[in-house]
């Protein structure tokens, strides 16, 4: 068993594993000795280990790509920083304003500016989307690297 | 200054290096103890607690001169002291809270 959970190190990233690998499969080993010999005991201890240890190899790797941006079911720490929803329900009243204002421009206009209206509903909609998603992007990144005003507040505090 | 809800694995790691600097296991052991067998953390979640306090600067190593690598100490830093009793207000407050509605509510 100690050997497979040496194998299952290996889903961490490198660094973690070259820091804590061998500390780990230490405290594995001491906490295996110490087990009682009832079977049941044993299973149980092996079951959480290895589940354990599948979870936190995830959340390493989360961690090393994102940051604590997106928080892993088994978060340790909940970020203070939360995405305001009230942001996103006015993104979304503004966007259903702009499309009704234009069907009803074309509905005055007449069927003549149909095709003109799906290609432009078609543009904004992209448009929409890519900012958002740059917009989310660039946030990962100034986060990723302790830039985003979460951490500057942070360090402002402390 | 606004505190943010630690995890239970998280608080009971700083309970445990509240008292004394600790080790891997000795922090496990510990932190069964305190729960009455209740919490049985796994390595993992262990160590993934332990990692993210160290980034956050919260503990830190101690690496004492005849301790092999794999037996290295944590301690809880100023920072991460702070941040417990900070968390410890919090949860008071709470439970005195919850102790006056529950009386209110028999009463």
């Amino acid at each position: 068993m100690l050997t497979v959970y040496c194998w299952l190190l290996c889903l961490y990233p490198k660094s973690y594993r070259h820091d804590l690998g061998e500390e780990m499969t230490l405290v594995f080993r001491d906490a295996r000795n110490a087990l009682s010999p009832a079977l049941a005991v044993k299973i149980g201890f092996y079951r959480r280990e290895f589940s354990g240890l599948l979870c936190s190899a995830l959340s390493a790797h989360f961690d090393r790509l994102f940051g604590a941006a997106i928080p892993f079911p088994r978060s340790y720490m909940q970020p203070q920083f939360r995405f305001p929803r009230a942001t996103v329900f006015l993104m979304l009243v503004i966007f259903a304003g702009v499309v009704i204002t234009i069907r009803t421009a074309c509905g005055i206009a007449g069927d003549t500016l149909g095709l003109g209206w799906r290609t432009l509903l078609g543009c904004l909609i992209f448009m929409f989307v890519s900012m958002c998603t740059a917009a989310a992007v660039v946030w990962g990144i100034l986060y990723a690297r302790h830039r985003s005003g979460v951490h500057r507040l942070q360090n402002v505090q402390s | 200054m606004e505190t943010f809800a630690l995890s239970e694995p998280v608080l009971l790691v700083l309970l445990s290096l509240a008292e004394q600097p600790r080790h891997g296991y000795s922090i496990l052991k510990d932190i069964e103890s305190m729960s009455d067998g209740r919490v049985l953390l796994s390595t993992g979640t262990l160590y993934g607690a332990l990692q993210r306090l160290l980034d956050n600067g919260w503990i830190e190593r101690v690496q004492e001169e005849n301790t092999p690598r794999d037996r290295r100490t944590y301690r809880l830093t100023s920072r991460g002291r702070r941040n417990l009793q900070m968390e410890i207000e919090r949860m008071r407050h709470l439970t005195k809270m919850a102790s006056l509605r529950v009386a209110r509510k028999e009463a």
